[in-house]
């Protein structure tokens, strides 16, 4: 029986760039708002995400001859390398003891307004909740959840970028999402019980 | 435990997949109700999709890295080699020597199987 082979659907722009670096460019603006995301969701700060975002793309495309896709692991591909990069690029940081995030998740990043103004509180106070909560899990399962849902990876290339096998990863986002789902929980019943706190919280 | 949690983790990854693929052109129907995740998970599930800001580079950033990017692959692409051209050279140097080598060897056997036997000579 033939194997599934997953194709990277950027393996001709890859091949360019490593022919003519000139090509890079195309790769580039195909995921600079991803890895800049990313870096923001991590950092919490635009000009330190900014700065993170460059030294990640100046590192690949100096190493873009180093990049394999049927490397370790198999089926590995541009983006996951890219993340991965980006993953080192983020450990480093934090080692040197440079830009640890001050401000939390859900007041660094400006929220989007709800369409319909009558669920536009409660959406946004389980949103505030929700990040409030994400902020609190331990770097790899903060991350495994902004890779899914910001960046839309899947479980496999979560995996690949985090080191660890798809089951594996598909069980840490479910974890995390229980976790957050707690914290909403305990959130709900807070604002439930202390009516005159909940009523001072949703004028603020 | 972990086969419990490993069928709970499918669960929920098939129902992001269907609310991400809500993105593309072709979206997936959502997973019927007993084959969801709880209902706790599906709203925190809905409240990420929904509510997880994406946000693009300022405009003078991009292309300011994108300059730079430039530049870089510029230098690089003229400090390349053509290596397969020199490749191509030494392999044609390599397989020139071996045939003069062999034409000098074959060159000298037959000069010395055609060289007057010591007989002939006394003649």
């Amino acid at each position: 029986m033939a194997a599934l082979v997953n194709l990277d659907a950027d393996r001709t722009a890859v091949e360019a760039a490593r022919r003519d670096p000139r090509a890079f460019e195309a790769l580039y603006r195909k995921y600079v708002a991803q890895v800049y995301n990313f870096a923001l969701y991590e950092l919490r700060d635009p000009h330190a995400a900014e700065d993170l975002t460059a030294q990640i793309f100046l590192r690949a495309l100096g190493g873009l001859r180093h990049f394999h896709e049927q490397a370790e692991p198999p089926d590995s591909s541009f983006r996951v390398w890219l993340f991965q990069i980006a993953r080192n690029a983020l450990s480093n940081e934090r080692r040197r003891g440079r830009r640890h995030p001050e401000a939390p998740l859900d007041t660094a990043l400006e929220l989007p307004a709800a369409d319909n103004v009558a669920d536009a509180a409660a959406e946004r106070a389980d949103l505030r909740a929700a990040l409030a909560a994400i902020d609190q899990l331990p770097a790899d399962r903060r991350r495994a959840l902004v890779l899914r849902f910001v960046n839309e990876l899947d479980a496999r290339e979560i995996g690949q970028v985090l080191g660890r096998s798809e089951g594996a990863t598909r069980v840490l986002i479910h974890r995390s999402l229980q976790s957050v789902a707690r914290s909403i929980g305990r959130g709900r019943e807070a604002r439930k019980g202390t009516p005159a706190q909940g009523r001072r919280r949703a004028a603020n | 435990m972990f086969r419990e949690a490993e069928e709970g983790a499918i669960q929920s990854d098939a129902y992001i997949d269907a609310l991400l693929s809500g993105h593309a052109r072709l979206p997936v129907a959502l997973p019927v109700a007993d084959a969801a995740p709880a209902p706790s998970v599906r709203r925190v599930i809905r409240t990420l999709e929904r509510g997880m800001p994406r946000f693009h580079p300022s405009f003078l950033f991009e292309e300011r890295l994108a300059e730079q990017l430039r530049a870089l692959a510029d230098e690089r692409y003229a400090a390349t080699p053509v290596a397969p051209l020199v490749l191509r050279e030494r392999r044609v140097v390599i397989g020139g020597a071996i045939a003069s080598g062999v034409s000098l060897a074959g060159a000298a056997m037959w000069a010395w199987r055609r060289r007057p036997r010591a007989t002939e000579r006394q003649d």
